[in-house]
């Protein structure tokens, strides 16, 4: 009676939670969401010359002109984009036509008519509306699934690609392995693209922002996302209010620190209180009151309507009194960062030399100790994310291994060092490494590492320098002693 | 590698102590005591420690009472030796004879944290009545035989383990935490318990058991003779210093274009002095890329290693032999040239707040609800697994780190606002806890003397607080925070706003 009983259960239970319009919803969507398939070249932390490819499929959902839209995640490094539709069937060989990984977004065609016929571009929600839930879908063996998930709230995050932040979509669901471009959506219309997942909450990129991002593109005039480059603090306390003279009702976020950029003074300084950006007056706790969306923090007024470039009028007070600035919003690029959370357009930097093995000091680098890499990767090599970079030193570059040969016999065991000096030229780039290793001085190679308790200088042989290099080549199977890549390339 | 000091397991973790006394129980039935001449056993005793550690976050606290127990043995001059974790943070110490019920009071009456050595002394001195003070004998050689004596988990009597000197080496000593010094391991059992107890071969101590090391098996290791004999030298003038430190960072000079350039021909002689010490007299008598060839009569191999009575191992222990404010003669290679070179050592201390801290409880200052104490590593500890957030990096770069790579920005005595208190005055402060203290009403603190003088100066309506990092600060209203401070003393059971 056992077995008879449990399918009758089951069943029970499916049908109750399938919604019909669920149903209706996904026959609705397989005209507008699609598969995309992406091949693209991972980077190897010990041995970034290897090109180890990986394939992944994700979610894309049709726009007008001939394109689809997923998330940019992947897509730096593709060496190979299909299209599929309908969840089985032919691939379609496709393009990515245009990708910023700090939007986190991507446009993707093929000139294939075929793929085209019969798709129909889905509408992207202007403004989210409040729902208690929405339907999110996905291609599994070939059937458009659709369930659903439980709205949570908005907040203004980090994108999973970029330091910026922006408006995101939280919703709870405790369906497994989603991230990959899955489309939410409510009452036929798509409400964001998933981007990750941790523990049961799934971040969503709205579609509200990927509509003006969009729009901006197609215009012609995006210029790429900016942010505050300046750290604040609630302004909760009443003493410290007090301390900084405010006069009338308790309001406002406390300007703790503004980036030093060279040759660019900020219009915001230290123990200023921000009182109204773009408009809109700040609270006590940093946020303000967005018409769509409520309390949200006031980060994401750098990119609700603005981009980079972008001037923002700003009420601040300083010194006892109200001042209006005008504060120009700086795009977000990675060179912001003295440890990039990661470069792309090009392979994975690296100088091998006599067997030691330089890279650029990058996020990505930290990010192979795993999903817990930011208690587990070396503490010093992290502990660099919390300093500026300066004129002096934009970046960093670590000697990340060595690679035994006769020559570097004595420093085997060496890693994980940030270089300093390389006969005695300050390095903050593999092309300046490159450069100071064709100036040897007396006959030997001098690499001095960053002050502190670990190694502090290595003499190489400069005379048997590129033969040993050449050995090394040989002897581990690289195809290159190095892959790097110009500031004026990179940007 | 981690370390575990030998006290007998607290009784607050059953499980550990089932297994420890399992583990003895087996070696107990499988060894026997050795015939020895002499009766040893009648001169080792054992101790009781009855202890309680402070808090560090909340520092006028003490842990709950822990009772643990060791070994000893008695020595000339009617004194006990023992480890010095057998009884740090001691509230009352307790020691008993061979097979005899019972208990003496007992006191500390020198106590050696960095090479894990006491000395106790008894009030009664029928204690001592027939009993014969032990002698000390050499190092032993290794892979000879010697016997541990102790009183470790398991049973209430004296137990022997008989095993042989596996390796002589300098090992981390994880009492102090942040040092090395010469230790001998052995496959004798070392179980808790044994802690303090003597090694003996030929009816002579030639170690004091201390230490094990976690998932090691038949490892334990013992002080050798060379580190106690140092320490009583040390006493003789009833003050304990230390041991000294050659303030030097040597590497390996292996590298045949090193080795070149630096002008040294034998291949197998002469390490690298990489860096050194801030704050030590190698300052001014040694510089990076001296070669060194010889320390105190013992040649330095390339590896940096010597051979000290047959056994390599790292050139530090030729450091360690002086007593502090004593010289070792180098033989070192400068631009090419030898020279000789009498390097004054010393205890440095400028970096105790990131080892283990033992007998001064925590100072602290508790203002308006704040609770300011020194940075250590006892208080990272109560961060647990979040002393590896980003958010505490700060705390461990300042404790670790800063002292060598930037010397001249490190605090003598890093301050960290360790907890705030709840209380109306304090509510809405934002950072609460975990964060270095940067300044106080302008003033730069840099000990906690520092803390006290910003605000007593204080003339303005609030006390502005300023922490390292991305320039966060905090303000409290001054007269309010001073008017509640003996409230928030009485809410929170705290005897004094301060341990200076």
């Amino acid at each position: 009676m056992k077995h008879v009983l449990f399918p009758v259960l089951f069943a029970a239970v499916f049908l109750s939670g399938f919604a019909p319009a669920q149903a209706a919803d996904a026959r609705a969507w397989e005209k507008s969401y699609v598969t995309l398939e992406v091949t693209y070249k991972d980077y190897d932390y010990s041995q970034p010359w290897n090109k180890p490819t990986r394939t992944i499929r994700k979610g894309a959902v049709v726009q007008p002109g001939h394109e689809v839209l997923t998330t940019a995640q992947h897509l730096p490094g593709a060496t190979l984009v299909r299209l599929q539709r309908g969840g089985r069937g032919k691939w379609y060989d496709a393009q990515v036509k245009w990708m910023d990984p700090h939007a986190n977004l991507a446009l993707v065609t093929t000139r294939d008519e075929l793929f085209w016929e019969g798709l129909r571009p889905a509408e992207l929600a202007e403004v989210i509306p409040a729902a208690p839930d929405f339907n999110l879908l996905r291609w599994r063996d070939g059937n458009l699934e659709s369930r659903r998930v439980e709205f949570s709230k908005f907040s203004v995050r980090e994108g999973i690609l970029s330091f910026a932040p922006r408006l995101t979509l939280e919703v709870n669901t405790e369906l497994g392995g989603l991230g990959w471009a899955e489309a939410v959506t409510l009452n036929g219309e798509m409400v964001g693209l998933t981007s990750t997942k941790s523990g049961n909450t799934c971040q969503v990129i709205p579609s509200s922002f990927i509509r003006r991002v969009l729009e901006a593109q197609r215009a012609g005039n995006y210029r790429g996302l900016g942010y505050f480059d300046f750290t604040w603090g609630p302004g909760e306390n009443p003493a410290t209010l007090e301390f900084l003279k405010l006069k009338g009702p308790e309001r406002g976020a406390v300007v703790t620190e503004v980036l030093d950029r060279p040759g660019k003074e900020s219009v915001l300084k230290a123990r200023d209180l921000i009182l109204e950006v773009d408009g809109f007056p700040i609270d006590v706790e940093g946020d303000y009151e967005d018409p769509d969306y409520g309390h949200l923090m006031l980060e994401n007024l750098a990119t609700r309507t603005r981009f980079a470039g972008d001037t923002i009028p700003m009420k601040i007070w300083r010194d006892g009194a109200e001042k209006t600035v005008q504060y120009t919003l700086p795009p977000a690029t990675y060179a912001d960062e003295l440890v990039p959370q990661q470069s792309f357009g090009h392979d994975p930097e690296y100088v091998v030399a006599g067997g030691l093995v330089f890279q650029p000091l990058e996020q990505s680098f930290l990010r192979a100790w795993g999903d817990d890499w930011r208690r587990r990767a070396p503490f010093r090599l992290q502990f660099y994310q919390n300093e500026h970079p300066s004129a002096a030193r934009p970046s960093l570059v670590m000697l990340s291994s060595i690679l035994p040969d006769p020559i570097n016999v004595g420093y085997q065991d060496v890693r994980f060092l940030v270089v300093d000096k390389v006969n005695g030229k300050t390095i903050s780039s593999l092309s300046e490494l490159t450069e100071a290793l064709q100036q040897p001085k007396d006959g030997v190679q001098r690499i001095e590492f960053m002050p502190g308790d670990s190694l502090q200088r290595m003499l190489l042989d400069a005379g048997g320098l590129n033969s040993a290099t050449q050995r090394v080549l040989k002897r581990y199977g690289i195809p290159a002693a190095q892959n790097v890549v110009t500031p004026e390339a990179k940007k | 590698m981690s370390l575990q000091t030998r006290p007998e397991a607290n009784p607050r973790c059953p499980r550990v102590s089932l297994a420890w006394r399992v583990l003895a129980a087996i070696i107990l039935m499988m060894s026997a005591p050795a015939a020895l001449a002499g009766s040893p056993e009648r001169s080792v005793v054992q101790i009781l420690t009855f202890s309680q550690t402070p808090i560090y976050d909340a520092p006028w606290r003490y842990d709950s009472v822990r009772r643990s127990g060791g070994s000893g043995f008695v020595i000339r001059g009617r004194r006990i030796m023992t480890n010095a974790h057998v009884i740090a943070w001691a509230k009352q110490i307790l020691v008993r004879r061979f097979q005899d019920p019972r208990p003496f009071q007992a006191r500390v009456a020198f106590v050696g944290h960095d090479c894990d050595l006491a000395i106790l002394e008894v009030e009664d001195p029928s204690f001592f009545e027939g009993i014969e003070p032990l002698e000390f004998g050499p190092l032993p050689a290794v892979r000879s035989t010697v016997v541990s004596y102790g009183y470790p988990a398991g049973g209430e009597q004296i137990s022997y383990t008989r095993g042989v000197v596996s390796r002589i080496e300098i090992q981390p000593y994880s009492h102090p935490g942040h040092r090395s010094l010469l230790a001998v391991q052995t496959d004798a059992a070392i179980n808790p318990g044994n802690s303090g107890g003597p090694v003996i071969q030929d009816d002579k101590v030639v170690g004091v058991a201390f230490q094990g090391i976690p998932g090691l098996e038949n490892a334990g290791f013992f002080i050798p003779p060379e580190v106690i004999q140092h320490f009583l030298k040390d006493v003789n003038d009833s003050h304990y210093d230390g041991f000294p430190m050659a303030g030097i960072r040597l590497v390996p000079l292996q590298n045949p274009a090193y080795r070149s350039f630096l002008g040294v021909t034998n291949d197998s002689l002469g390490a690298r002095i990489d860096g050194i010490l801030p704050g030590t007299a190698a300052e001014s008598r040694l510089k990076p890329d001296d070669v060194l060839l010889d320390a105190g009569g013992l040649p330095v191999g390339s590896d940096g290693t010597v051979v000290y009575q047959e056994n390599r191992m790292p050139v530090s222990v030729a450091f360690q032999t002086p007593q502090s404010g004593e010289s070792v003669k180098l033989k070192i290679l400068r631009n090419r040239a030898p020279m000789e070179v009498d390097l004054p050592v010393n205890v440095y201390d400028l970096d105790r707040l990131a080892g283990n801290q033992y007998d001064s409880p925590p100072r602290y200052l508790v203002h308006g609800g704040l609770v300011f104490t020194p940075l250590s590593a006892d208080y990272l500890r109560t961060l647990g697994r979040e002393s590896s957030d980003t958010a505490t990096a700060g705390l461990v770069y300042e404790l670790y780190y800063r002292r060598s790579e930037d010397p001249s920005k490190a605090r003598p005595e890093p301050i960290v606002l360790a907890s705030t208190l709840a209380h109306p005055v304090n509510a809405d402060l934002g950072v609460r806890a975990r964060a270095i203290v940067d300044k106080i009403n302008g003033v730069k603190i840099e000990r906690l003397e520092d803390v006290v003088r910003a605000l007593e100066k204080n003339t303005e309506g609030q006390d502005v607080i300023e922490f390292l990092g991305r320039g966060g600060f905090e303000c409290l209203d001054r007269e309010k925070a001073a008017a509640a401070n003996s409230e928030i003393l009485s809410t929170y059971g705290i005897p004094s706003d301060r341990r200076l």
